[in-house]
């Protein structure tokens, strides 16, 4: 009874996602049964519209920007919180965490705020550094305690040896957390190309994400299908990454467990 | 094995090699950039809040309540009515998407064996894919043409053209876009206490002549509670300031309180009003916060290998 709970379930979760696949290939601007028939063109539409595609390249490089800058500052962050003797270390907690419980919303308005306090124009800048606020608490999450389970002895080992700290930090510690990092960057990589209440506050005129352009083209007959195309690629595409990452992070910790 | 070990924690562990002085500063690019970003931004909208400071023309710049009052009852009602029918709407969400993920849980923990991880995966992939799009999606579904619609008229159960009017732009379909974004990841806490209850606990249970209801209801349920509530926090607190399912699937009179700030900032904008909104949804999550912080385990003086 269970299992078939869990069945329908799934096919609760995925049915969506089917629909929009079937529907991406129907000839026909409006979405409804019947199916109007077998069509490829919303895909070569969707590919050969410039502000579709301007604005996927836009998040991609914000994405993978937002990435590395997270990973980073999550990384070194870590390593930081790693300290036995830490000055406020309840309040510096409190700080980095609080962005996983603070509304998207309220922070997209008050970054809109502080733009404006400071004289400048909306700016994709602003977007990302967004984005790095609302992802360096899961790269934390995700990097420190893998920094805590690392087997002491053996950077204690690299240090008897006559590494500096520095030395045996880089070439015992950062090795042995990289399944983390990728994890870390993958995450907040995520977040970023996925994230829609910060950017529309944000974007400058003429220059969306692509979230931002997914909810004008979903308010626009015309465009609906097209979006429905590149949404079938992107979903696709996330799946099997989301998938593969996975094996790889098992694969690898395994590897490497200690 | 166990000499090496005590012998390295005789010398220096890792945690004091890295406590060496000066390791702490690394916390400060952190600091400076969320207080720069994050914090002070929240202090603007304050100072917003009571026309400290103000982008608008006419009003004049110093301190007023002006705007708390007319939001605070008894104000005039409107965004007070709109936050109380959105706490309504997240509470129902949370409560049913915990309800509907425990059987999943308890399926992967107890019964699915040496698949459960792979079928956590299937489970858990969806929720890693674009949520505006899956909102989209359901759009489609939903809409007065759309799948369920089309589908009804087909069979001939309801004349071509008559929709059902409360599929979409319903409080029905915000509630149930919520639902289904939430539902696999909120199994995911659940599962996590399932599978490390302790279950020789159920055997003793079960040998002292319990059912398997009765195991159930006055073992395995009440042991699971610490998950059962992280995981309705973790659908809680993002949804009290939710706004996007709202745009796409909600009406007029089923838009929640954050399209309300959003409204204030972008279409008609009064930041002053809009800035007293945001920092109610501040207080109200801050609130939540502290009173189910204990059971969300994201405390990094705490978290040990759990991942």
């Amino acid at each position: 009874m269970l299992g078939g709970y869990f069945v329908l379930l799934a096919i609760f979760l995925y049915a969506p996602l089917a629909v929009m696949i079937i529907f991406a290939f129907d000839d026909s601007f409006v979405q409804t049964l019947p199916w109007s028939g077998f069509t490829t063109k919303w895909f070569s539409n969707a590919f050969s519209n410039e502000e579709l595609i301007g604005s996927l390249e836009r998040s991609l490089w914000i994405g993978i920007v937002a990435a590395i800058l997270a990973t980073l500052l999550g990384l070194i962050t870590a390593v930081g919180m790693t300290a036995r003797k830490l000055r406020f270390r309840g309040a510096l907690t409190a700080l980095v965490l609080l962005p996983l419980v603070i509304p998207y919303i309220v922070l997209a308005v008050g970054m809109l705020i502080l733009l404006n306090w400071l004289g400048l124009q909306r700016t994709l800048f602003a977007v990302l550094l967004g984005h790095v606020a609302v992802s360096v608490p899961y790269c934390l999450l995700i990097i420190l305690p893998r920094l805590r389970t690392l087997d002491q002895a053996i950077v204690d080992a690299a240090r008897d040896l006559g590494a500096s700290p520095w030395t045996a930090f880089r070439r015992v510690t950062l090795p042995l957390v990289v399944p983390a990092l990728f994890a870390s960057a993958l995450i907040a990589f995520t977040i970023s190309f996925d994230e829609f209440a910060i950017a529309s506050f944000l974007v400058p005129p003429g220059e969306p994400t692509y979230p931002v352009y997914v909810y004008t083209g979903a308010r626009t007959p015309a465009l609906q299908p097209q979006i429905l195309a590149l949404g079938s690629v992107v979903v696709v595409a996330s799946l099997v990454i989301v998938t593969a990452a996975e094996i790889f992070r098992t694969r690898a910790e395994r590897k490497l467990a200690v | 094995m166990s000499v090496a070990t005590s012998a390295s924690h005789e010398r220096t562990s890792l945690v004091e090699r890295l406590s060496t002085p000066g390791r702490g500063w690394l916390t400060l690019p952190a600091i400076f950039f969320l207080l720069a970003v994050f914090i002070f931004p929240l202090v603007l909208i304050g100072l917003y809040s009571v026309n400290l400071l103000t982008n608008r023309f006419g009003v004049p710049t110093s301190f007023s309540l002006v705007n708390w009052e007319s939001f605070v009852p008894p104000g005039d009602n409107v965004f007070w009515d709109r936050f109380k029918s959105s706490m309504v709407i997240t509470l129902v969400v949370s409560v049913l998407a915990v309800v509907a993920a425990y059987p999943v849980a308890y399926f992967l923990a107890f019964v699915a064996r040496r698949r459960r991880y792979t079928l956590l995966l299937l489970i858990l992939a969806p929720f890693f894919t674009s949520y505006l799009l899956r909102v989209i999606a359901w759009k489609v579904i939903l809409s007065n043409n759309g799948v369920i619609n089309s589908v009804l008229w087909q069979l001939g159960l309801r004349e071509h053209g008559d929709g059902v009017t409360w599929l979409i732009y319903s409080w029905f379909a915000v509630g149930l876009v919520l639902f289904y974004s939430w539902v696999p990841f909120v199994a995911l806490p659940i599962y996590v206490v399932l599978e490390n209850m302790d279950t020789r606990l159920l055997e003793a249970a079960q040998d002292l002549g319990a059912g398997r209801l009765r195991t159930f209801f006055r073992v395995t349920l009440p042991l699971s509670l610490p998950g059962v509530i992280a995981a309705f926090v973790f659908v809680l607190i993002p949804t009290t300031g939710e706004f996007i399912a709202p745009l796409l699937v909600g009406g007029p009179d089923s838009s929640m309180f954050g399209n309300a700030i959003q409204s204030f900032f972008q279409e008609t904008p009064n930041w002053n009003y809009g800035a007293v909104l945001a920092m109610w949804l501040i207080a109200v999550v801050l609130v939540l916060v502290l009173l189910f912080g204990r059971f969300l385990s994201t405390d990094l003086r705490e978290s040990k290998a759990t991942t």
